[in-house]
């Protein structure tokens, strides 16, 4: 049932905040630009960056008809602000205060069902959690999704929204992530090979393999051959000895540094570059594994092969292998 | 896109937490009983809600904070042991739905310390479940509104089709607290008791509980000698794209997501036995609902009942529950009434509605539609092994 390995490859991208070099950012179709301001904190996110990653793959005008196009969005922590606002408006104000308009924007799937309504996005709309590990998560079900025949085209990635409310439950013991919080959002077109080669979208790279797993209690001894299961699963789906790869994308908390390291060792022990955004940007969450991807492959010689991780003190871990630019 | 056929998934073990008690035998009893499991909530504060009917699990379990992480793992104990696994194998995924998780905790949280906070984000019950159970696979929480438990089983299904793990342990969690009540009954979406497809329905009622199903590659059910329940032999999902709370009149997003789950087993509409529709008694679903089995099915082409107005609305457990109960109706050959059903409103007048009774009829595919807030839409397609 599966595509051929490779043959689901990136036509666009898009993320808040922007990356260096990025294209300038596109303007919404009208009535969603007109919703932008009233929108939750994720939807206004996903808004955005939906934008850019369609413009950029040449699906930026809402179509009449795009049964055929999904969208899945992984977020570790969803609509936790807008939980918050309306646990809070009920705690102060009692059930006679409650705004119906900001309980409808307490499900998760909010931003995908607002994705879906700007850009007429019909096909499958996903959106999930595995803490941390939600961005590669998201990105690996969209494969499956493409690769079961189920789209023809999916806007993925991850996102999260942080705040004053995530922050205090953060530090009242809620999940130390040893890294502060940050905003971001990471989303990317992606298609069959064939289907881009159709539409003549270019094809920034190609997604090879991923595998998602669970490691519990990151300080026990098994976190470590869990983590190393993935990353060998995902090399193995994408049909590469670890000495094939180029470039490794880390994503472990501070403490579990050596942890990874070991992993990265016997995964991708040619690696010549190393990037480990989350010490430059902190702690992006679901919006991390995609944001790595998309920096891992902004200045990557084409046909470079990357290893891109997601570690969650959760114990969620998950692991993705592309390949730069339009190789086959 | 050329597509092979891909290795089958089926269901080999089910287990329930719902209103009517602990286990699949306690909701087949109440589902066939024919009385609604509705009642005024005790179990927290609810003077100041109107309406403050809901369906509680009155079930005793242990005392601990996290209910709906303590739903999912009694439903995934009762699954494995159904399904004759003493244990999950250590590489066995995760995929369970959720609406709430941990909010209980959360609303009641005033900023302090404390240790069960760790319980609070949607992807803590499945993590809760891989942690005690020794799961290593892929553990993930679908968010679809209330067709997260729907999605759940096709996640699943796609993770043992395409290799990804043998085992999976799949469906949804979901409880009733304040914040949800509450909220609910702001949006006027509920009522003091639920009549789905009925004239004078004006509202759902909620729900809580959990059902996780057991699902396997066909080849390792059959290297272990497992009993095979049902085939998950098709799965759909397809978005409105046109209101944030309000589903498509026109019921697009869900006839789309039926029709996909019909491709996707390769099964014509008319080989269709039962639909266990989502019917959530409210004015818009259920009149949505109509149209799009309509579409599919043709005016009274198929069997088709809602269990909300006996159980409640489970959010991100309905769907899994409603996969349940699919299953069930093949093995005894009996379609639990629409409780809650008194005269079938005109707009739904082409359904054939299972209604007053049990209706005895040999079933071998059956269909579970959900459709939540945002627009998001899923089915499953079962068929008998």
């Amino acid at each position: 049932m599966s595509l051929p390995s490779g043959d689901v490859v990136v036509t666009g991208a898009g993320t808040r905040p922007r990356l260096e070099g990025a294209a300038p950012p596109v303007a919404l179709p009208a009535p969603a630009a007109e919703r932008l301001p009233r929108v939750e904190r994720l939807s206004q996110l996903a808004l955005e960056a939906a934008a850019d990653a369609l413009a950029q793959a040449g699906l930026g005008t809402p179509a009449a008809s795009r049964d055929r196009t999904g969208v899945v969005l992984g977020t570790a922590f969803g609509c936790f602000l807008t939980n918050a606002a309306h646990a809070g408006r009920l705690c102060e104000r009692g059930p006679q205060g409650v705004s119906p308009r900001l309980f409808a924007a307490t499900v998760s799937n909010a931003a995908a069902g607002e994705v879906a309504i700007a850009f007429g996005l019909a096909g499958p709309g996903v959106t999930l959690t595995a803490g941390a590990a939600s961005g590669l998560v998201a990105l690996g079900h969209a494969a499956d999704l493409l690769a079961a025949g189920r789209a023809e085209a999916v806007l993925a990635g991850g996102l999260d929204a942080t705040g004053e409310t995530l922050a205090a439950w953060v530090a009242a013991g809620g999940l130390d992530a040893g890294r502060p919080l940050a905003e971001a959002a990471a989303l990317l077109v992606l298609e069959s090979r064939a289907t881009a080669r159709e539409r003549g979208a270019p094809v920034r790279a190609g997604l090879l393999g991923h595998a998602a797993g669970f490691a519990g209690d990151l300080d026990a001894p098994r976190a470590a051959d869990v983590l190393d299961h993935v990353a060998a699963r995902a090399c193995e789906r994408a049909g590469l000895a670890p000495e094939a790869l180029d470039v490794v994308v880390r994503a472990a908390p501070p403490a579990y540094t050596a942890m990874e390291t070991g992993v990265l060792r016997s995964r991708a022990p040619k690696a010549s570059r190393v990037l480990s955004p989350k010490d430059m940007l902190g702690e992006t969450l679901g919006a991390a594994g995609p944001l790595g991807l998309l920096m891992a492959l902004q200045d990557a010689p084409a046909g470079a092969l990357v290893l891109v991780l997601d570690v969650c003190p959760s114990g969620h871990v998950a692991a993705l292998v592309a390949r730069a630019g339009d190789a086959t | 896109m050329t597509r092979t056929s891909a290795p089958a998934a089926v269901v080999t073990g089910c287990g329930v937490i719902s209103p009517y008690g602990r286990g699949v035998e306690a909701l087949w009893r109440g589902l066939v009983g024919g009385h609604s499991a509705a009642r005024p909530i005790t179990r927290f504060r609810a003077d100041d809600l109107t309406p403050n009917v809901a369906a509680e699990v009155t079930e005793p379990l242990p005392d601990d904070a996290d209910r709906a992480g303590v739903f999912a793992l009694d439903a995934a104990r009762q699954a494995l042991a159904d399904a004759g696994l003493g244990a999950a194998p250590p590489d066995a995924g995760v995929v369970l739905g959720t609406t709430l998780g941990g909010m209980e905790i959360f609303e009641t949280w005033v900023g302090e310390a404390r240790d069960d906070l760790g319980h609070v984000p949607y992807f803590a019950p499945a993590a809760r479940v891989a942690r005690t159970l020794g799961c290593a696979g892929p553990v993930v929480t679908p968010q679809l509104a209330c067709a997260s438990g729907t999605h759940a089983l096709a996640m699943a299904a796609d993770l043992v089709r395409r290799g990804a793990a043998d085992v999976v342990l799949a469906g949804g969690t979901d409880l009733l607290c304040r914040f949800v009540v509450a909220g609910f009954n702001a949006l006027r979406a509920t009522a003091p008791s639920a009549h789905p497809f009925d004239r004078d329905r004006s509202g759902l009622i909620l729900g809580e509980g959990a059902a996780v199903v057991v699902i396997e590659s066909a080849a390792y059910a059959a290297a272990r000698g497992a009993r095979v329940r049902a085939r998950l032999a098709g799965m759909g999902a397809a978005a409105d794209a046109t209101h944030m709370t309000a589903p498509d009149r026109e019921g697009g997003g869900a006839a789309r997501a039926m029709a996909a789950a019909l491709a996707d087993a390769g099964i014509t509409p008319a080989a269709v036995d039962f639909v266990s529709a989502h019917g959530t008694g409210t004015v818009y679903n259920d009149a949505m609902e109509a149209r799009a089995l309509v579409r599919v099915f043709g005016p009274g082409g198929v069997a088709v009942n809602s269990i909300k107005g006996a159980v409640g609305h489970m959010l991100g457990a309905a769907g899994a529950l409603e996969a349940v109960l699919c299953i069930e109706v093949m093995a005894r050959g009996l379609i639990p009434p629409t409780i809650g059903l008194r005269e079938v409103d005109p707009a739904c007048g082409a359904l054939d509605l299972v209604r007053d009774a049990p209706r005895p009829q040999d079933t071998r595919v059956a269909l579970s539609t959900s459709s939540g807030f945002a627009g998001a839409n899923a089915a499953l397609l079962f068929t008998t092994p």
